[in-house]
Order: C-alpha cells, then structure tokens, then sequence
C-alpha cells in the first residue's frame, strides 16, 4: 500500500456486484460457484420433470412438439446438470474448504476468478444455445446449426474454466499445504478433491477433444461425420454416463467422511484403507475410454472385458468405505444423540445413493440382461448424481457458516434434504425397472422409440414423474434456505460494520 | 472447521507444478484426439478403404518441422541453463532462438497447409488432421507468447536462478509440445 491509498473517499466501498466481479477472495468465488451450479441443477432438474410428463403420454406429443425438442431437454438435462451444476458446485466447495484443510491459502487466487467467471460465461451459452433450438444435436437433424455450434462453444468454456480451477485446487493440494501435514494427514474433503481433480484433469480434456472435433466439422459446411446433427450427443454422452459419473460422487464420499466424523466426534479407524479405497474409486471413475460412437463393429465397448471389470470392481471399494462410514457410526453413535445434525443425515443417505447407484451400474452392464441403452443407464445416472447433490448440498450446510457466515437453516436444509433423496429413489427406482422392462434410456414421444411397446411402463413413469417434481420441490427448498442464510449473514454483517463505525 | 492448520504455505515450485497439471491437460487433450485418429485409422485399413488419397501427405514438411522443434528443445534446454546460471545474455539469445524456431514450425505448416489440396471435408482423415495439427499450432503458439513473456522479464532480469520457476515451467510445456509433435510426426507424417 502507498501513503496515497489513505485517502479514500467513505462511500467508495465496491456493490455487492462489483465485489462478486472483482474479487479474488475465496469466499466470494465459492459462492458464486455455488449459487451458479446450484441454479443450473435446480434448472436441470426442471428439464427433467418437463421431459417426465412426456413421458407420460407416450402416445401423443402433449409438452414438446417433436422428438428433436424432446431429446434437447433429456440432453440439457443432463448436461447441467453435471457440467454445469455439480461439478461447479464442487469446485466452489473446493475453492474454500480446501485451502483451509490444508492449512494454507488458495494458490493461484486469480487464475481461480478467470475459471469462476470462464465457466459462468460459458454456462450462460451453453444454456442460451440449448433454448435457441440448439443443445448438442438431435436425433432427427432439426435444430439450429448456429445455436448448436453456440452450445459447443459454450461447453469449451465450461471445460476451461473447470480445468483452471481444478489445477489452482491440485496445486493448492500439492504444493500449499501446511508444512509437515503429508497427504496422508489431509482430511477426507481435500484427499477425495485430489483425487477427483486428477481424474477430471484426465478426463475434460479428452470431453474438449471430442468437443473441438465436433465443432471444426460442424461449422460452415455439410458435416462429414463428427458434427452430424444426429452424431454430437452420441459423441459426448460417455461424460454423462457409467463410469465417468462415478467421479462426481467421489468428493461427496470425503465430505461425508469429514461431516460424520465432526458430527460424532470419532475420528475414523483403518484410515489409511479409506484413502486407498477412495483413490481407487477415483481411478475406476475415469470413463473417457467407453465412448461409444467410435465402437469397432462386433466389439461395443460397453461390453469389453475393461468395461465390465471396472464395473464390478467399483462394487468392494464403495463397500469398504461404506464400511468405514457405518463404523464411525457405530462407534460414535452415543454422540449423534436424539436429533443428529442435519448435515450428517443428508450425507450419509448420499453415501447410501452411491453404493445403489454402483450396483445399478454393475447389474446394467452384464451382458446377459441386455440393459445397455436402456432406462437402467438413467437410474444409474439418477442415483449417482442425486448423491451427489445431496453430499455437496450437505457440504455447503456444513461449512455455510465460514463461506456465508451465519445464518444457516438447519430444519428447511432438511427438509429439502429429504425431499430431494425421496425424489431421487422414487425416480431412480422406477426407471429402474422400466429399464428391466425394456424401455428406452431415451423414449422418444412415441411408445415406438419408448422402447418394447407392450412393457407397460406407463404407470412407472407416472410415479417417475412425481419423484422428478419432489427432487424440484427439494431444490426450490435448499434454494430458499441457502437465500435466507446470505440474507441473514449479510444483515449481521451490516449490523457489526454499523456497531464499529458507532464505536469508532 | 476442525482441521484447519494456519499457516504460511512454504513448499516452493508452485508454478512448475501448476505448468505439469496444465500441461498433463494438455496432453490428455491430444491423447483423446490420437486415440481417436488412431482407432478410426485401424477401422478404415481394416475394412480396405483408403486412409489419405495417394501422396497426399509429404514426409518432407513434417521431417523439417520435427527438425525444427527438435532444435528448439535444445535451445529451450540451454534457456533453463543460462537462468540456473544467472547468465542473462546466454538465456536472452536461447529464447528468443527457441520462439523463432517456434515461429520457424508454424509458418512451414501454413505453407504446407495452403498447398496440400486436401480439403478438410474431404474426409475423416482430412477433418482430424486439421484439428491435430492445428490444435499443435495453437499450443506451440501459446508457448511462443509465453517465451516473449520470458523474455521481457530476463531483459528486465527478473529471470534469475532465484527466480527461475517461470523458466522450468515454460520448458516444460515447451518438450510437451515437442513430444506431441513427435507423435504427430510418427504417425500422420511417416505411417501415414
């Protein structure tokens, strides 16, 4: 600071806008990240519940006019709700939680605001193309080429600025932690985002690829291949699928780890199995090899021995931490008491949602059933990511209190909590078992492309339908809370900034 | 929060390892997109078809690049020793001989590019060579950049032995880059 900087005017502090846009401070990113992602989720999950009432009625087009509308917001679905909602989620949890834990700063703090406000920007286009008639292609041809070649656009955006802020994270990690805490005395939080960060510096780059392939082929003449409208999502979809989903899930292990071992008081026993079971389960995680459109003919990927083993493999090792949770339970029961904190349930049914989901994944791919392609691939998507959700939602409850200050809203975040896990099982169950009735991953508007026409899942879909609503219902409740809890911290601020210019 | 541990993060380096995660980005970025040219490549063969029409593509041009960014491995290894060594006249010239070679690759695949008379629909082949290779030129022209950068701050001497993390994390993206290329040498240029 220089003698001229003492000067300064007292109505020159910066609006809540300018310090949102300027900052570098981690809270401030964090919160962007999470009130941005949380929104896009909240979003996603809507597209879905839209996608559910067609569903409904298979027979006739009653919400969207055609197949092609239909298939842009079962994509936009879930594209937001993995690039655009958990995964910024988590990377704002990150950006806080893990310099902390660390016993640092975050290095690189504007490296980290250039990824925060890249991938706003970039969401905002990859929404825009979607709503233009764009989204990543459609299985009949009919969308907008420009607003297409906008989505991917946007996409490369929303992966840079996730990979930038995974590399200020992993550095933070790697070369910022305290010194003479190793990793292996890193929390659960901070060892899982490592991990998790590694796979995503992994696999992004390889989804950009893909990407970048789809859009120089798309752009300014007839497609030769790649960028065939009814070529993309098949192209990217490996992202939003088993095994690559698995690594959103891997953080909310370690958040659950931490939250249930504050909540108990226990610290957990076998730790070192815990960091290598999680690390396994990061690395079993990575999925950019099963990409499905370019399968040699007679050897579909998804049925090759790599697929399957890790597939099954991932079972013993979400087990083992599953484990590992229920004897931290065990042994610090007699300190949950009567009315355990809320954050801690929530993060166990997510840990709960993982294990189900792994097991869907497994049952799906065995190649007996026939189930590739089919409704099983959804459920398997729905639990993962409803986990998920839930564990980063548990997360910022957790630690609300040093992102946001305090304020938070236990009982509402509960209530959500529970409303969201309810829709995730409802949804994820029935599609379930419509999957093992033959009916299509993606349906169509017509019990044609539904899948087996005669397999009866209309009743299904209904119930699909009503846990889609109670998953938005939920997400309108943790949205309220988390709005409340800023307005309250930002009231309490105001009031202490008031008494110490008073007392000044 | 219960494990927090203040204290002043001390391990040096933090640049050269935030260049490695980047640059291990990088090369997963180019692993996808050799995966799949490679895989599609095998499928065509496989069924008889032809990969690139017939002289198509020259082995002069990529060998000259593979020459030229070769050389400029070696002299961004002689950057790194002049900065290790606080000679400042010795890196001054080693990087801005190792930016003109850089400058050097990518103005020889323009060239060869206006001239090679294979349209970039014309086939899959020719829409991934272009994205390879022209992914590769970006990468090579982001070092480039990042060189010049280097090499205002050594004129300014901020590029000492002391300071020298910029330095190793530029050499660092700048072998990726030469390694890529490797690749693309061994197998677009020479296996065709």
């Amino acid at each position: 600071m220089t003698t001229t900087d003492t000067a300064a005017a007292p109505d020159s502090s910066p609006t809540v806008l300018e310090e949102a846009v300027t900052s570098t401070d981690p809270n401030t990113l964090s919160r962007v990240w999470g009130f941005g992602g949380m929104t896009s989720v909240l979003l996603g999950a809507f597209a879905g519940l839209l996608v559910g009432l067609e569903r409904l009625g298979l027979v006739s087009a009653d919400v969207f006019s055609s197949a092609d509308e239909m298939f842009q917001f079962w994509s936009a679905h879930r594209v937001a709700l993995v690039l655009l909602g958990v995964l910024p989620v988590l990377m704002g949890l990150a950006t806080t939680v893990v310099p902390r834990q660390c016993g640092g700063l975050l290095l690189f703090p504007r490296a980290a605001a250039l990824a925060c406000w890249t991938w706003l920007i970039g969401a905002g286009m990859t929404i825009a193309g979607f709503l233009a008639d764009g989204g990543l292609g459609t299985p009949g041809g009919a969308g907008q080429r420009q607003a297409t070649a906008l989505t991917l656009m946007g996409l490369l955006l929303v992966i840079g600025g996730l990979l930038l802020a995974s590399v200020c994270v992993m550095t933070t990690i790697v070369s910022g932690r305290a010194a003479g805490t190793g990793l292996r005395d890193l929390p659960f939080t901070a060892w899982t985002m490592l991990v998790a960060a590694t796979v995503w510096t992994g696999m992004l780059p390889v989804l950009a690829a893909n990407t970048v392939l789809v859009y120089v082929d798309l752009r300014g003449r007839p497609a030769v291949r790649f960028g065939a409208e009814d070529a993309i999502w098949e192209q990217l979809s490996w992202m939003f699928t088993h095994p690559a989903v698995y690594v959103l899930a891997l953080p909310v292990i370690g958040i659950a780890l931490d939250v249930l071992a504050r909540a108990t008081g226990i610290t957990q026993s076998n730790r070192d199995v815990l960091l290598v079971a999680t690390a396994a389960f990061g690395f079993l995680s990575f999925g950019a090899f099963a990409q499905t459109f370019f399968d040699t003919p007679g050897t579909p990927i998804r049925e090759e021995a790599l697929s399957v083993v890790a597939a099954f493999a991932i079972v013993p090792v979400v087990l083992a931490i599953l484990g590992g949770v229920a004897d931290t339970l065990r042994r610090g029961a007699s300190n949950l008491g009567s009315k355990p904190p809320a954050e801690a349930v929530v993060a166990l049914v997510a840990v709960l949602l993982v294990v189900v989901g792994t097991v869907i994944g497994v049952v799906h791919v065995i190649a007996p059933l026939d189930l590739l392609g089919t409704a099983v691939e959804g459920a398997n998507f729905t639990f993962v990511v409803g986990a998920a959700v839930l564990g980063v939602g548990a997360g910022f409850h957790h630690w609300g209190d040093e992102i946001v200050g305090p304020g938070a809203r236990p009982g509402l975040f509960l209530l959500g909590g529970l409303a969201l896990a309810f829709g995730v099982v409802l949804s994820g169950a029935t599609d379930l078992i419509s999957g093992l009735l033959d009916q299509n991953d993606f349906t169509g508007v017509t019990i044609a492309a539904a899948g087996y026409p005669g397999s009866g899942v209309d009743a299904l879909n209904l119930v699909s339908m009503v846990g889609s609503l109670a998953v938005v219902a939920g997400l309108v409740v943790w949205m309220v809370a988390g709005i409340l809890h800023m307005a309250t911290a930002q009231g309490v601020s105001v009031r202490n900034t008031t008494s110490e210019k008073g007392a000044a | 929060m219960a494990s927090t541990i203040p204290a002043v993060p001390t391990r040096p380096r933090t640049l050269v390892i935030a260049s490695a995660f980047g640059t291990g980005s990088v090369l997963m970025y180019f692993g996808g997109l050799f995966a799949l040219y490679f895989s599609i490549r095998a499928d065509t063969l496989a069924w008889g078809s032809e990969w690139y029409p017939e002289g198509a593509i020259q082995l002069v041009p990529g060998g000259m690049n593979m020459a030229t960014l070769a050389m400029s491995a070696i002299t961004m290894a002689w950057a790194v020793q002049a900065v290790l060594n606080d000679d400042r006249v010795h890196a001054m010239i080693a990087m801005a001989l190792t930016a003109v070679l850089g400058i050097a690759m990518v103005n020889q695949t323009v060239f060869y590019f206006k001239d090679i008379g294979l349209p970039i629909d014309s086939s899959e082949a020719a829409t991934m060579l272009y994205v390879i290779v022209g992914s590769h030129l970006v990468m090579v022209a982001v070092g480039v950049l990042w060189l010049g950068i280097l090499l205002l701050r050594t004129l300014g001497g901020q590029d000492t032995n002391r300071h020298r993390d910029l330095v190793s994390a530029a050499a660092l993206y700048w072998y990726a880059a030469v390694a890529v290329y490797s690749v693309i040498w061994v197998g677009i240029y020479i296996a065709k």
